[in-house]
């Protein structure tokens, strides 16, 4: 009787460790992307019309491919690269949104630690898609630029954005008698006569941190137009934070948040700033090129214009575009849903669908047959040949910098507690010094 | 006498206790072993990427090395003065509301949950709330101060306001924890000790000192202690309410950033949970010499007064 109680105990037990051994099993097997039913796991980042796009292309996407499910996660921009890791980590994730590879550690930088992407890489948890026939759809400077390391590539990048520029309502203008502005003084003045009428000059997505800084790029941009050369400089200390030029920027930078922003612009989600320049609140817009759609939504018939920020005192130093390379594609490396995965991003590389892709979106494309043929894309053509990378994308920090080492506008009152820039430069340069000093 | 038999019966306590402090050992105590172990190397927190031994290289980065060590101390400052306040107005608040709803009155049910409600809440929600409720651009509060002719960016203005407003929120998010414990040590003191005041010409002051605080005591000691433990190891409300911001930050926060490579928009920064877990190994030591401080000081004062 004992005995036939601890050989039902062992059994039972046995039974269970076997059953969720194999529920472990059946939830990571691959079915292949024939006909058996796969759940495709997506991961983007928060972009509105980017959103709206990706539901639509994921219900034509099953619609084509019966079997295949599309499960697709939003996340705040800020929290892409946290939820990236541990999902990729988790092999919870088979395709990921990753902008385009920056930040990479140039010989002149000492002691740094490599950018997520790189560890991502070397951990192996991004797929070598080298081979993929759906990569000659796309402009190889791209691919290799934003997507490729040590020789291998292992993400689409799907478009540059412009971050540089800033949206004008045209009726305001007209009805204020404004001339838009192509020097920084001719800026001053408008928003001048804005707040004369009652008008706030402008809005951005305070509540985010980033967009302030982002508005702002202009003045960076147009004091330092070599933005590789700027962050070199900053590194060998032929550039200062504190010297003539940064500091005309920074002075720049605090008329910009003290003067131009709008009272309450701290309080403004970056998602809800399109929307509030649409209706009227405003007279302008500091922000990149991805607005442009959520503008049009929100305000079909709303008019306005994209104008690179006027940072410089000279108009034709105020004709550059700065940006970056925005969104794009990798593949989990040990996703289970390889081929399901390769078809989602074969299928979104028809250049059919990635113009409709870059029309929703408003990125500056990759893929050398497709056309921003949108309104955006007509504002930022003439600049186009001008574009250039920014100071943010090169970037990386020597370690022991202090907090105060970056051109961000959000530092001056009212966002933070500078307000004398001269101040706020010394402060910049002396904590920038300290982590160059540390790593001798 | 021994309860459990002689010879290896006398085992069975033990064998009983192995369990739990087999699961103990798992879930708590590994964790934090593996985290010391982690300080000391380059981790990122990735597998597959080789992690190396750098002995202190981590300690000497987040205490001495330029001035990110200097804003370092300044960040622990800055936790201290979040713990203190944080602690004591959320102690005296709970004690507070909690004799108010102890009353034998109508509906005080209503005022207890109303109360305890944001508790169940998550970060992520009580955030939201605040958000809105303090939306510099049209939201309620901001209407009271326009009403007074001024106004404020509350959250998204001057880090010393906005740093303000999070120890409201944690206040308030974590208020109705320390009222239960207090409604609990209220409903333990007898009824007749009150009577017995009272016949003797107690006044209401009287009454509290004399016998609700004394009997309140482990009660006190509870909540002094998960308030400040819960304080010094705030997060959430930071990451939820203000984001990376320079002249907010605590070190929970400044934990997180590092470990989970905060990012700002589309500009990234590294993995380096080894860094990060230094700086928990730091966070471990603060909470361990002021909790075992606190803890001298309570347990003193319990036997002096309860015996």
């Amino acid at each position: 009787m004992r005995t036939s109680k601890i050989v039902l105990s062992v059994l039972f037990v046995l039974s269970i460790l076997i059953t969720a051994c194999g529920a472990g099993t059946s939830a990571t097997q691959a079915p292949a992307a024939g006909s058996e039913p796969v759940t495709l796991r997506v991961l983007v980042h928060q972009n509105p019309p980017m959103v709206d796009f990706m539901n639509t292309f994921n219900a034509k996407f099953q619609e084509k491919y019966p079997n295949i499910t599309i499960d697709m996660a939003v996340v705040n921009a800020n929290d892409l690269s946290t939820v990236t890791q541990t999902r990729l980590t988790a092999n919870d994730v088979d395709v990921v949104d990753m902008f385009g590879f920056s930040n990479a550690a140039q010989p002149y930088m000492k002691n740094v630690d490599p950018p997520n992407w790189q560890a991502l890489i070397q951990a192996g948890l991004l797929m070598d898609i080298t081979d993929q026939p759906f990569l000659k759809n796309y402009d190889p400077s791209a691919i290799e630029d934003a997507g490729s390391f040590e020789g291998k590539v292992y993400a689409i990048n799907l478009g540059r954005v412009s971050y540089s520029g800033v949206y004008y309502n045209k009726d305001m203008f007209a009805a204020n008698n404004v001339k838009v502005p192509t020097t920084w003084a001719e800026l001053v003045t408008a928003c001048e006569t804005f707040k004369a009428a009652n008008i706030p000059c402008m809005t951005a997505g305070g509540k985010d941190g980033w967009p302030i800084f982002v508005g702002a790029y202009g003045l960076l941009g147009a004091e330092y137009p070599d933005q590789a050369g700027l962050v070199q400089g900053l590194w060998e200390g032929t550039v200062k934070w504190n010297d003539a030029t940064s500091l005309d920027m920074w002075k720049k930078m605090q008329i910009y948040a003290r003067d131009m922003m709008e009272e309450g612009a701290s309080g403004v989600a970056a998602d809800a700033a399109p929307g509030r320049f649409a209706s009227g609140a405003v007279a302008m817009f500091p922000s990149g090129t991805w607005s442009a759609a959520a503008i049009e939504t929100s305000q079909p018939a709303f008019q306005w214009g994209y104008i690179p920020f006027p940072g410089s005192d000279s108009a034709d130093a105020n004709k550059y575009l700065f940006g970056k390379y925005d969104q794009g594609w990798a593949v989990a490396a040990k996703t289970p849903n390889k081929d399901a995965a390769m078809l989602y991003l074969s299928e979104f590389s028809d250049p059919a669908n990635y113009q409709a892709f870059v029309t929703a979106v408003g990125f500056i494309p990759t893929q050398p047959g497709a056309k921003l043929d949108t309104q955006i894309g007509q504002e930022v053509a003439p600049y186009l040949a001008n574009f250039r990378v920014g100071y943010e994308q090169y970037w990386v920090a020597p370690k022991g910098t202090g907090q105060w080492a970056s051109p961000f506008a959000s530092f001056f009152k009212p966002f933070n507690e500078w307000d004398d820039a001269a101040k706020l430069a010394d402060q910049a340069q002396a904590d920038l010094q300290a982590g160059l000093d540390a790593n001798k | 006498m021994y309860h459990f038999g002689r010879g290896w019966a006398r085992l069975l306590p033990y064998l009983l206790l192995l369990p739990g402090i087999l699961f103990y050992l798992l879930i708590a105590l590994g964790p934090s072993l593996a985290t010391t172990v982690y300080s000391f190397t380059d981790v990122s927190g990735l597998p597959g990427v080789p992690v190396h031994w750098i002995g202190l290289n981590n300690y000497k980065e987040f205490l001495l090395l330029g001035q990110a060590a200097k804003d370092n101390y300044a960040i622990f400052g800055r936790t201290l003065i979040f713990c203190f306040f944080v602690t004591t107005i959320q102690f005296g608040l709970g004690l507070f509301v909690a004799m108010l709803v102890n009353q034998p009155l109508k509906g005080v049910n209503f005022f207890r949950t109303l109360y305890f409600m944001p508790v169940i809440l998550g970060a992520v929600i009580q955030g939201l709330i605040w958000s809105l409720f303090l939306y510099p651009l049209g939201g309620p509060v901001a209407k009271i101060l326009e009403f007074f002719g001024t106004r404020s960016e509350f959250f998204g203005g001057q880090p010393t306001e906005a740093f303000a407003w999070v120890i409201v929120v944690q206040i308030w998010a974590n208020m109705g924890m320390t009222m239960v414990i207090f409604i609990s040590g209220l409903q333990t003191i007898p009824s007749e000790l009150y009577e017995a005041a009272r016949i003797d010409g107690a006044s209401g002051w009287q009454v509290f000192s004399k016998v609700t605080w004394p009997l309140l005591t482990p009660s006190v000691n509870t909540n002094l202690t998960l308030n400040i433990i819960g304080s010094l190891q705030a997060w959430q409300l930071f990451l939820v309410l203000l984001g990376y911001r320079n002249g907010t930050q605590v070190l929970g926060y400044t934990i997180f950033a590092q470990g989970f490579g905060q990012t700002s928009g589309s500009v990234t920064t590294s993995f380096r949970q080894g860094y990060a877990a230094s700086a928990s190994i730091v966070l471990f030591f603060i909470v361990l010499v002021i909790g075992m401080a606190t803890q001298y000081i309570l347990r003193r004062r319990e036997e002096r007064i309860l015996g």
